[in-house]
């Protein structure tokens, strides 16, 4: 509309206005001879007496100024100079979208995909009007890119979308011809999570415009999309999982649907969800329990709604390795105290968890439990960071600071920040700040403020405290402990109260709070459970004693496993994620069959220092069986890190594991997992993407069209300075605009004298 | 550190407060009073929680409860808090088996259990405790009559569950001390006679266990000995250290495995 009026006005569209230079052909004696017209009809007015208030003869002299002007352009005769392509020596590159997101049918009913063949069928009138001007070359692109001779070879079977690398080839495939622009036929879904910025800067660099034509909708009118799922790598069997899903909708607002979890086609979670309003998102979580180990393939789903445009995107699945080892945690007591004997009672039946207890039972004699071999900890608390970090997870009870020396204090704290080991800080008389921990070399991990008290400080202090989950804590898997997050919130608000011997004040700035406590009727409230990141650990402080009364109080059924979970998911949450000396991970769970992975590896000693020039193999087992080695690169940048590519040939799941060894010496391996099929991503963000593709005519001197507005593109295309182009030149002086312009300015002029008897 | 050294502590500390002579009763408070104790400081790691049940009268006139309470209790404790670094509450703590407030409490001593007649409130009682996880050790009952009583009533807290020998090798006999022996500990008088150190037929001292599915202690038994006499007479020159040493070595064992087991 505005683009019309535009052209009415001017006579040409804007864009010859953007492209062209504007030139002047007129004889100046000529327009000397006007400019002194002006002069003096201007003069006529300064000079005219009569009564006129100088501000109207101002007025008057500028109108008619304006019009002499107005007529000194015209006179001019200004010329639009334009560079144009030659009629057939120039090439102009088609690439069209061949993903499946190009099947989604919008509003009209039709799919994406139809526009293709209505405009560059043999019958299309885009084709034709382009092909009057450029030798056309087409291209479908995907995941890869390919030149195709008949629209027929296009089936929309992609199933990734990959525009900047779509974009690169075609450069470079014509590059050796006069390029005129590439026409880009999208709905825009980038998939490749590559930023277009290279792609647009080669093509800006090279002069070649692209002319993005958006085929879809900017918002599908009615669908519920699960846009994200948020799962943790690696479980440990029998945990609890807390994943957030973010569900997004359009038309169905306020409406409750049911998001179901299945592993292997069986329920495991159920959740209502309220939807959000229209391109709004809402997060989700979801409460399920990892029973069973090995790699699991989770599937989210929300069933298809009536009416849904797009049902594809009601499913996500996310690839779990639900881990069976036995994870081994120091437990050192400083003295004998009921939580031992509970927490070991807690554990006892999980596989996952291997409690060393370490409890001192009178100055300089040791209590050593469920150690694996007569010599562990035979010779006190661990003096090497090798025997330390053999550990995953180490929890501190009620023992001073001024047992340790500073250097196994130090070797603690680079436990959680190097190893990324875990650990756990009770609360106790001879604990945290009581314990003399402030200004300690353990200070920083521990997630609460510790404060530095005078000696005898021990046993002055007592409180009982009601716990209760904070909003954090609600939805923490640590906190987890009843099957879903509701009833575990309800069974938090009826656990008895615990005491605490420790004074402490705050949390450190960027700790969480998961556990507060209250004591009586006082406002402020205690913090119970906290933990915080340190390093590439984490740390927890439960600055409590008596967490047995959870199993133990009178008001605690027999049969309640509250006690009993709360240890199993807090340790658990606390070992899950602690690296191995060896540790391999990909760039993706899911890749499309032909697409690279990358496949990546930290290694390190048992000391956990970064290991540089270890040979590092990786063997990737696929579903055949037939295995392959990759060979990992040391990546100079960061010490212990090796990196290569694999390409999956088939489909199915991969399993990669990565050996490290130096000097032949075994440092260590680990076995992660990828899967090469569908990654069915182009169902998902399927709405068209107007300001990517803006962005990218705009950057490189195209232009962007929706597909209802395309007409406009073939006459576009031809006004460029890319490919073999001569210069048109089109006249100015005879556009309408200069005639209303001129005929406005004199009839002001005429009224305005003839208001004031002037005429 | 060793033992005839913490013993010697305590009974220093004894003979300040307690000027015991030999064949002197112990100073024992009226059971009556025993509920109307101050409450205990709050916050302690371990309270030396004594059982309060009904007992029959058949036989001996202090066979109940409360027998060498609260002197045995109190000398214990001092023993216990020198020999290791538990923070035990100083004072006896008895508690009722019906009352609530024993599950606070996971340690639980019992004496002349072979008097027992518990109502149905502290059989109750005491099987929650126990399927809680709370720990029962008895002591001081002597001979075939006095068992029998014992095992009817503990089979009526715990049906079904047999009474088990505890070997040497059990950890609760190493969980402190090296106990490579079962000692018959004897009451006072026997003790400080120097003769027999049997009573009625229990001519051998027996440890004995009730285990739970999950192969966990819920009761030990202290059979055909007398650990509670021996830690009220530690400090009489007449009480033969040995078996005083002996008895404190099994109670601290005792207690030890039963914070961490």
């Amino acid at each position: 509309m505005g683009e019309s009026v535009f052209a009415l006005l001017f006579k040409y569209r804007p864009v010859l206005f953007q492209r062209g230079e504007l030139a002047f052909s007129t004889p100046w004696p000529l327009v000397l001879l006007a400019a002194a017209g002006a002069v003096v009809a201007v003069v006529a007015y300064v000079r005219l007496r009569g009564g006129l208030p100088p501000r109207h003869r101002a007025l008057l002299g500028a109108l008619r100024l304006a019009a002499l002007l107005v007529v000194l352009f015209a006179l001019t005769r200004p010329t639009l100079v334009v560079p144009t392509v030659v009629p057939q020596q120039n090439f102009l590159g088609i690439l069209i979208d061949d993903s499946r997101s190009m099947r989604i049918a919008d509003r009209t009913g039709q799919p994406r995909g139809a526009f293709v063949a209505d405009a560059f069928g043999d019958d299309g009138a885009l084709r034709a009007a382009l092909a009057r001007q450029f030798q056309l070359r087409f291209f479908r692109f995907a995941g890869g890119t390919e030149r195709v001779g008949r629209l027929e070879e296009i089936g929309f079977t992609g199933t990734e979308t990959h525009v900047g690398q779509a974009l690169d080839r075609v450069r470079q495939d014509l590059s050796a011809v006069p390029l005129a622009g590439i026409v880009l036929v999208t709905d825009g879904a980038d998939h490749a999570g590559d930023a277009l910025g290279e792609s647009v800067h080669q093509l800006r660099a090279a002069g070649v415009p692209v002319y993005a034509v958006g085929v879809g909708e900017e918002r599908i009118d009615r669908d519920i999309e699960i846009a994200r799922v948020e799962t943790p790598r690696t479980v440990l069997e029998g945990s609890s999982l807390v994943v957030e899903v973010l569900v997004t909708q359009t038309g169905y607002r306020g409406k409750t649907v049911r998001l179901d979890v299945e592993d292997a086609g069986r329920i495991v979670a159920s959740q209502a969800v309220r939807l959000p309003a229209d391109g709004e998102a809402a997060t989700v979580r979801v409460q399920f329990t990892a029973a069973e180990a090995g790699v699991r393939r989770f599937q989210f789903r929300i069933l298809p709604e009536a009416g849904e445009r797009v049902t594809e995107n009601n499913m996500r699945e996310a690839l779990v390795v639900v881990d069976e080892r036995r994870n081994k945690i120091l437990y050192f007591e400083g003295e004998p105290r009921f939580e031992v004997k509970f927490i070991r009672r807690a554990v006892a039946g999980d596989p996952n968890l291997q409690v060393v207890v370490f409890q001192r039972t009178a100055e300089n004699k040791f209590l050593r439990l469920d150690v694996d071999h007569p010599e562990e900890l035979a010779a006190g608390f661990p003096k090497t960071r090798e025997e330390l970090f053999g550990y995953r997870g180490v929890v501190l009870g009620s023992i001073e600071a001024s047992y340790f020396t500073h250097d196994q204090l130090r070797m603690l704290a680079e436990f959680v920040r190097d190893r990324g080991g875990g650990l756990l800080v009770l609360g106790g008389r001879r604990a945290l700040g009581e314990g003399g921990y402030a200004g300690t070399p353990l200070a920083d991990a521990v997630p609460i403020e510790l404060e530095r008290l005078g000696d005898g400080a021990a046993g002055e202090f007592f409180q009982e405290l009601r716990v209760e989950l904070t909003p954090v804590g609600r939805l923490h898997p640590a906190t987890q402990i009843a099957p879903t997050l509701d009833s575990s919130a309800a069974r938090w608000a009826r656990v008895p109260p615990l005491s605490s011997v420790n004074r402490v004040t705050g949390v450190k700035p960027g700790a969480s709070t998961l556990l507060v406590g209250r004591n009586g009727g006082r406002s402020d409230a205690s913090v119970v459970l906290a933990y915080q990141r340190y390093g590439r650990g984490r740390a927890l402080a439960f600055p409590v004693q008596d967490s047995w009364l959870w199993q133990m109080h009178a008001d605690v059924p027999l049969d309640d496993q509250t006690h009993e979970t709360f240890w199993r998911q807090l340790l658990r949450w606390l070992v899950s994620y602690v690296p191995d000396p060896v540790t391999a991970t990909t760039s993706a769970d899911r890749v499309a069959p032909g697409a690279p992975v990358v496949l990546s590896a930290a290694v390190a000693d048992s000391a956990y220092a970064g290991v540089n020039g270890a040979a590092v193999i990786a063997r990737v087992v696929p579903p055949s069986g037939v295995e392959a080695d990759v060979s990992l690169e040391w990546n100079v940048a960061e010490d212990g890190a090796y990196r290569g590519r694999f390409v999956a040939a088939e489909e199915g799941l991969h399993r990669v594991t990565v050996t490290a060894r130096r000097g032949g010496t075994l440092l260590g391996s680990h076995t992660t997992f990828f899967e090469a099929g569908d990654p069915n991503t182009e169902y998902f963000g399927a709405t068209m993407r107007r300001p990517a593709l803006e962005r990218v005519a705009e950057e490189t001197g195209g232009r962007f069209y929706r597909a209802q507005d395309v007409a406009a593109l073939p006459e576009d295309v031809r006004f460029t300075e890319s490919g073999a182009t001569v210069f048109e030149r089109h006249d100015l002086w005879n556009m309408p605009i200069v005639l209303l312009l001129l005929m406005g300015l004199v009839t002001a002029e005429w009224s305005l004298r003839r208001a004031r008897g002037l005429a | 550190m060793p033992l005839a050294a913490g013993l010697a502590g305590a009974a220093v500390v004894l003979s300040a407060t307690h000027p015991a002579r030999p064949g002197a009763p112990a100073r024992v408070p009226p059971a009556a009073t025993a509920d109307a104790e101050d409450p205990p400081a709050l916050g302690r790691a371990f309270y030396f929680t004594r059982a309060i049940y009904s007992s029959g009268f058949g036989g001996r006139r202090f066979a109940s409860w409360r027998t060498d309470y609260p002197k045995a209790d109190i000398q214990f404790l001092i023993g216990l808090r020198h020999l290791t670094v538990i923070d035990a509450y100083e004072r006896e703590h008895p508690v009722r088996l019906d009352d609530p407030e024993l599950r606070r409490y996971p340690f639980l001593y019992a004496v002349e259990v072979g008097y027992m007649a518990l109502t149905d409130a502290e059989v109750r009682g005491l099987r929650d405790y126990l399927l809680a996880g709370g720990f029962l050790v008895v002591d001081d009952f002597w001979g075939t009559t006095e068992w029998r009583t014992f095992e009817r009533e503990i089979r009526r807290v715990l049906p079904g569950r047999p009474i088990v020998e505890i070997p040497l090798d059990h950890p609760l006999l190493h969980a402190f001390y090296d106990i490579r022996e079962l000692r018959q500990v004897p009451n006072v008088y026997l003790g400080r006679a120097g003769g027999r150190t049997w009573e009625r037929d229990g001519f051998v001292p027996a440890l004995l266990g009730i285990f739970d599915d999950d192969e966990r202690l819920l009761v030990a038994i202290n059979w055909n000995t007398d650990l509670g006499d021996a830690w009220e007479w530690a400090e009489d020159p007449f009480y033969p250290l040995p078996l005083a040493n002996f008895a404190y070595q099994l109670g601290v064992n005792l207690i030890v495995y039963g914070m961490s087991h």
